[in-house]
Parts: structure tokens; C-alpha cells; sequence
């Protein structure tokens, strides 16, 4: 299984809470009045608003562009002011092809620190606010996510947020970014790994209550925006005589691909939830099985002690001392609850693959229609 | 070596006696990933540094024509009148952690702020030659546009030796065409960024639904043709001469627009809409049982 320790490598490798804001300069300066509302070192100021910087926008969408697996992760570096998490640098993870032993989970903590390491000598953010995960057409429930995010919460200042990319909506020209973190009750929990039906219901989860989002912004500092503006603006040609299109020269020409009327993708997003439902029936037969299994054993167990019960009635009868009851639970191993939490995630993915059917099913109406007017 | 050879005569195809040199590139292509930490890593610099620079990663073309810049990673240096400095433990260290996230990338060159070229330049140059060898290392000058009576830019170099007896200092910085290359998929990305530039506070929220992109889109579109619209009524009233090229582009575009026949579009539209309705209708139904089947886990 790669999660674990993939997981069990980033809780290696992050900082412990206490050393995370990190004054350790011996001489402290007196913080100017104006900052002192919006500096808390305890991380007591919740969190507003995610702000990702222009380069890791263009870090996230290389790397997932790149990756010849489905899902792609890197960690997300930056500050903390005031209620934004400013995300201001990123780096992509390796990937792991099959990482069941310790030692590459060892040697991706490795990789990690040593990376922290390096950013810092060139005076880049280095402390993880998070980490980002790259996946197509909306299907980033998954146990790796939650399994990440929850170590990340219970080490990282503000519990770090995940900021989920959709390669498939930034292909159809709409690249989107959101940030999420787990939802307090869902993380109690996980904590306690208990997804029995009863603890759900005490909970009251469901799928929508396991992630909850944060707003996040997208920001272009000053020296960027006037490089981009130099980019995309249009010049006279250089060529002498130049073809009508060609008048004008971007480097970044304007782009229509929103306009794009092919449903491609379409195909490829039904087959997944085809994919996924089954899976779902896969998994809802288990705990069936399991459930029934449960309410045999019970019946067993609750048959032997009136059997025993009625022995002893007519033993007491014959005044004779009655035998002992409470051997039970030795001879009837009743097994545990099945957990609900890959249900759960399954039908949230159902539920996240539908919405992207959905939002691709009604743009493409209203672009058919316009076509058509 | 002669390897299985059967024949009595064995001519030796040699590889040796002819050292073929790998062609010089004569075409650089830069992905906005590596420009945009080129500028994050200038704008991290402290202040009596007066230019940064860094070690470009990325991949070849087979003949070695054409190089294209994927990444880039900050190398510290320092710069003094007497002498320059590289830290090349780092950027070693630096390169073995990139290439296990992409282990196609190598090192194709490096990169610098500010579009002065001078001795230092060509030292570096020199050391960056010796870690791309056989292959020629190529220079990407970026100039930020932040100092005055600069403008913002990208330049490539590739380097030769000059003189009698080449020493590293000296050199010749030939320039070769660079350009901006990214995915067709990354576009939105970059558009996002470039709208984000013009917004004021240069923040945007997100997401942005797939709508309101489409309404962006159409809203943009019909502004362009309302200009087209106000241009031709100028020059049908005879305000202003018409230009002959633009008028033959718009009678393409026109030509294009009125293509297909009423009857089989027809068809074809309506059988496209109840594909798309069904869908819908699919999308919303998977919705709501998983929704109904989550609630019932609750209750049971």
C-alpha cells in the first residue's frame, strides 16, 4: 500500500509544531505597533483566506502536466499573516512506483529535508504550509489525501490546507485551484479510526462534511504582472509585408479555448463513474457480508446464553449450582464493525465525478444553443 | 571492437577518428515555470546582490538544435570586484533532487538577471560548459525591466571560445532566437495569471465557475466584434480609408461562419442536445442516490 508510507514520510520529515515559528535570532526586535495585532506566533488567528502566488500556479500546472501517473503531489512552502496563508513557493514530490518497505519512505523524508535545506540558503519560504495534489475531473477524494492532510493538521501551524488542481477543467480552458482542509469532526474521527455506522451518525458525517473549503485567492506580485503585461502584449510585426494574422505578435497570444464546442472528455468522465459505482458495489457487498457475518455470530452467542440460561433454571430447580455465564465472549469471536470510511470516500468521488458531468453537460448546452442563435 | 565479425575483412566504423561535435543551438525555447522562479529568485535577492543567478534544467532536441529550458532552480554566487564565486555543491545537490522528481531534465545552462555580459559571464559560462559537455551550455539573460532604461526580456546565448590560445575568461556570447513554449493544456493557467495582473490588488478569487469563464469569453468576443462593427461603419461612411488585407481576413472569416447545410445541421444539433440533456439528466441522478445512499448510512 503506498500511503502509509508516503504518509509516515512526510511526518518524518515535517518540523515539530513548537519549531515551527522560528524567531530563534538572539536579539529580538521590538515588533512596530502596527504589526503587533497581525504577528501571532501561537497561530491563534484563523485562517481567512489562501493566497497562491503566480509561480507556484505555474509550478503546479508543469508538474501535473508532466505526470505520467494519474495523481501528482508536491508541498506547498510559505507564511502565515494576519489570516492569509501566503503559499509562495512549492516543489513536486517524486513519485513513487511501489514503496512498500520503510526505505524509500525514508529516503523521500530525506529528499524533503534536504530540499527545505536548499531553499532556505537561497532566502526562500521554508516551512510547509501544506501540500497540493494534482488530479483530473474532480476525483480528489482518495485515502492518500486524507491520510496526508490528517498527519499535516496535527503537525503544522494553522493544520496546513491541501490545495486540489484539476488538470481536466484547466484543459477545457478554466484552470481551477481550491484549497480544502478536513472538517473538525471528521478529523475526531479519523483520530479515534472509528467509521463504525455509530460513529458516523454521532459525527454526523457524510461525504460533503469531510473537506471543508477555503477561499483562496490567486496573486500576481508586481515584478510578474509587469513581465506578463510585457508578454502578452501585441507588437507591430517585425516582418515587412506580414499576412493579415499576422500583423500583430503576442508572445502570448489571446486564447478562445472556453469557446471550444468539441465535448471531448465527456466519454472518458462517464467511464470513470461507471468505474467508481462499481467499485461502490464492490464495497457496500462487503460490509453487507461482514454485517451479516456480525449478526450471525450475535445470534450464536445470544442462542448459547439462553440455552445456558434455561440449563441453569433447571439445574436451580434441582438445587444444584449453576454454571458459569460469562464465557461468552471467549467462545463467540464477533468481528469488528466494518469501517464506512471507504464508502464514504467512494461516494464522495461519485458525487465530485457527477458535478464535473454536470457543470461540462451545462456549458456545453449553453455554447450549443449560442451556436445555434 | 569487432563484434561477431564473420568476414576477413573487418572495417572498423569508427567514432573515434572523426569526432562528430555536437551541433550548436540555434533555438531556445523557455517554459514559464523556469522564467517565473527566475523572477521570484531576483525578487528574493538581498540587497548588494546585483544580479542572481541560477542553473537551467530541461531537455534536447536528437540533433541537438534545439533546447528547451523546463525548470530552474536558484544557484547562490557571490560577485566582487577581484572574483566570482560559485557554490557548486549546491547546485550539484540541488540537480540530484530534481532529477528524481523528473529524471528527464538535465542541465542544458544557466541563467542570470540583467543583460550585461562580462568576464564573470564567461567564467561561468566556462563551468557551466564542463557540467553539460559534450553538449554546449547555453546562457538565458533575463532582464526584469526593474532597473531603469531596461526593458523586460528574455535573451539566449550560446558561447565560443576566443583568441590564439582560448583562455575561460574570454569568449563570444552569439545570441540565438528564444521563445515562450508551453502546453496547450497549461494555457488557461497563464491566461489566469495574466487576468489576475490587470485586477486590481493583482489578487483574484477562485474558482472561477465553468460559466462565468464561458460568459468571460463570450462577453470578450462580442466586444471584438462590436470593434470590427464600429471599424467597418467608419469605413462604409467614408471616415476613414479602408485597409485592403483586413477586409479580405474578415470575408475569410465570414466565409467560414456561413458553412452547412440548414437540414442536416438540424439533425445534427438535435441529436448532440438530447446527448447532452441525457447526460445532464445521468449527472444529477448519480447526485442525488449518492447523496440519498450517504444519508441512509447515517440512519441504518
Amino acid at each position: 500500500m503506498a500511503a502509509p508510507s508516503m504518509a509516515a514520510a512526510l511526518a518524518a520529515s515535517l518540523p515539530a509544531p513548537a519549531a515551527a515559528p522560528a524567531p530563534a535570532a538572539p536579539v529580538y526586535e521590538a515588533i512596530p505597533p502596527s504589526m503587533a495585532k497581525v504577528i501571532d506566533i501561537e497561530a491563534e488567528i484563523a485562517l481567512q483566506v489562501v493566497q497562491l502566488d503566480g509561480m507556484v500556479v505555474s509550478k503546479i500546472l508543469k508538474h501535473a502536466r508532466e505526470a505520467t501517473s494519474g495523481t501528482v503531489h508536491g508541498l506547498l512552502l510559505g507564511l502565515d499573516l494576519d489570516g492569509t496563508l501566503e503559499v509562495s513557493n512549492s516543489f513536486a514530490l517524486p513519485h513513487h512506483v511501489s514503496d512498500e518497505d520503510d526505505k524509500s519512505a525514508k529516503s523521500s523524508a530525506k529528499y524533503q529535508a534536504s530540499m527545505l535545506r536548499s531553499l532556505r540558503e537561497v532566502q526562500a519560504d521554508d516551512s510547509v504550509v501544506g501540500f497540493y495534489q494534482a488530479t483530473s475531473l474532480g476525483a480528489f477524494f482518495n485515502q492518500n489525501l486524507v491520510e496526508i492532510q490528517a498527519i499535516h493538521q496535527d503537525k503544522l501551524r494553522h493544520g496546513g490546507v491541501v490545495i486540489v488542481h484539476d488538470v481536466s477543467l484547466t484543459a477545457r480552458g478554466n484552470a481551477s485551484f481550491r484549497a480544502f482542509r478536513l472538517t473538525p469532526s471528521f478529523l475526531d474521527a479519523y483520530k479515534k479510526s472509528n467509521f463504525s455506522t455509530t460513529s458516523l451518525i454521532s459525527h454526523r458525517l457524510t461525504f460533503s462534511a469531510i473537506l471543508e473549503e477555503i477561499p483562496l485567492q490567486v496573486r500576481v506580485n508586481p515584478l510578474l504582472g509587469s513581465f506578463l503585461s510585457k508578454l502578452t502584449q501585441s507588437s507591430p510585426s517585425p516582418l515587412p509585408d506580414p499576412a493579415p494574422d499576422a500583423t500583430r505578435t503576442a508572445v502570448i497570444p489571446p486564447t478562445f479555448s472556453a469557446l471550444d464546442l468539441r465535448t471531448s472528455g465527456l466519454t472518458r468522465n462517464l467511464e470513470q463513474i461507471i468505474e467508481t459505482v462499481d467499485n461502490y458495489k464492490n464495497e457496500e457487498g462487503n460490509v453487507a457480508f461482514l454485517q451479516r457475518q456480525i449478526a450471525r455470530e450475535r445470534l450464536k452467542a445470544e442462542n448459547y446464553i439462553q440455552k445456558r440460561k434455561e440449563e441453569n433454571m433447571a439445574r436451580a430447580a434441582q438445587d444444584l449450582a449453576p454454571l458459569p455465564e460469562e464465557d461468552v465472549a471467549r467462545l463467540f469471536k464477533i468481528p469488528p464493525e466494518p469501517s464506512r470510511l471507504e464508502s464514504m470516500l467512494l461516494l464522495g468521488q461519485i458525487d465530485a465525478y457527477a458535478k464535473n458531468l454536470e457543470t461540462a453537460a451545462s456549458s456545453g448546452l449553453i455554447k450549443m444553443y449560442s451556436v445555434r442563435n | 571492437m569487432a563484434l561477431g565479425g564473420s568476414s576477413a575483412v573487418h572495417v572498423q566504423t569508427s567514432t573515434v577518428s572523426a569526432p562528430t561535435l555536437p551541433r550548436q543551438p540555434s533555438n531556445v525555447t523557455v517554459h514559464p515555470a523556469a522564467l517565473f522562479s527566475i523572477l521570484d529568485h531576483y525578487l528574493r535577492r538581498s540587497d548588494e546582490q546585483p544580479r542572481v543567478i541560477g542553473t537551467l534544467l530541461g531537455t534536447r532536441s536528437p540533433d541537438g538544435t534545439v533546447v528547451h529550458v523546463r525548470s530552474s532552480f536558484a544557484v547562490l554566487h557571490s560577485e566582487t570586484d577581484e572574483q566570482v564565486a560559485v557554490d557548486m555543491e549546491y547546485h550539484r545537490t540541488m540537480y540530484e533532487l530534481h532529477t528524481r522528481v523528473t529524471p528527464k531534465e538535465t542541465i542544458v545552462g544557466w541563467y542570470s538577471t540583467g543583460s550585461n555580459l562580462n568576464t564573470y559571464s564567461a567564467l561561468i559560462q566556462n563551468f557551466y560548459s564542463q557540467e553539460t559537455a559534450p553538449q554546449q551550455a547555453i546562457h538565458v539573460a533575463l532582464n526584469t525591466g526593474a532597473e531603469e532604461d531596461t526593458e523586460a526580456g528574455v535573451h539566449a546565448f550560446v558561447s565560443s571560445p576566443v583568441g590564439v590560445f582560448p583562455k575561460p575568461e574570454n569568449c563570444i556570447f552569439t545570441p540565438v532566437p528564444v521563445r515562450l513554449k508551453f502546453d496547450e493544456a497549461e494555457r488557461s493557467g497563464l491566461d489566469l495569471l495574466s487576468q489576475t495582473s490587470t485586477s486590481p490588488n493583482s489578487t483574484s478569487p477562485q474558482p472561477v465557475t465553468t460559466l462565468a469563464n464561458l460568459d468571460a469569453a463570450l462577453t470578450s468576443v462580442s466586444q471584438m466584434i462590436d470593434r470590427v462593427l464600429v471599424y467597418v461603419r467608419r469605413v462604409l461612411a467614408g471616415e476613414i480609408p479602408g485597409d485592403k488585407a483586413l477586409g479580405r481576413y474578415l470575408m475569410d472569416t465570414l466565409a467560414i461562419s456561413a458553412v452547412g447545410e440548414k437540414g442536416s445541421e438540424d439533425k445534427a444539433f438535435n441529436a448532440a442536445l438530447q446527448d447532452t440533456l441525457m447526460i445532464s439528466y445521468l449527472a444529477n441522478l448519480l447526485r442525488s442516490q449518492a447523496e440519498v445512499s450517504s444519508r441512509l448510512a447515517l440512519v441504518a
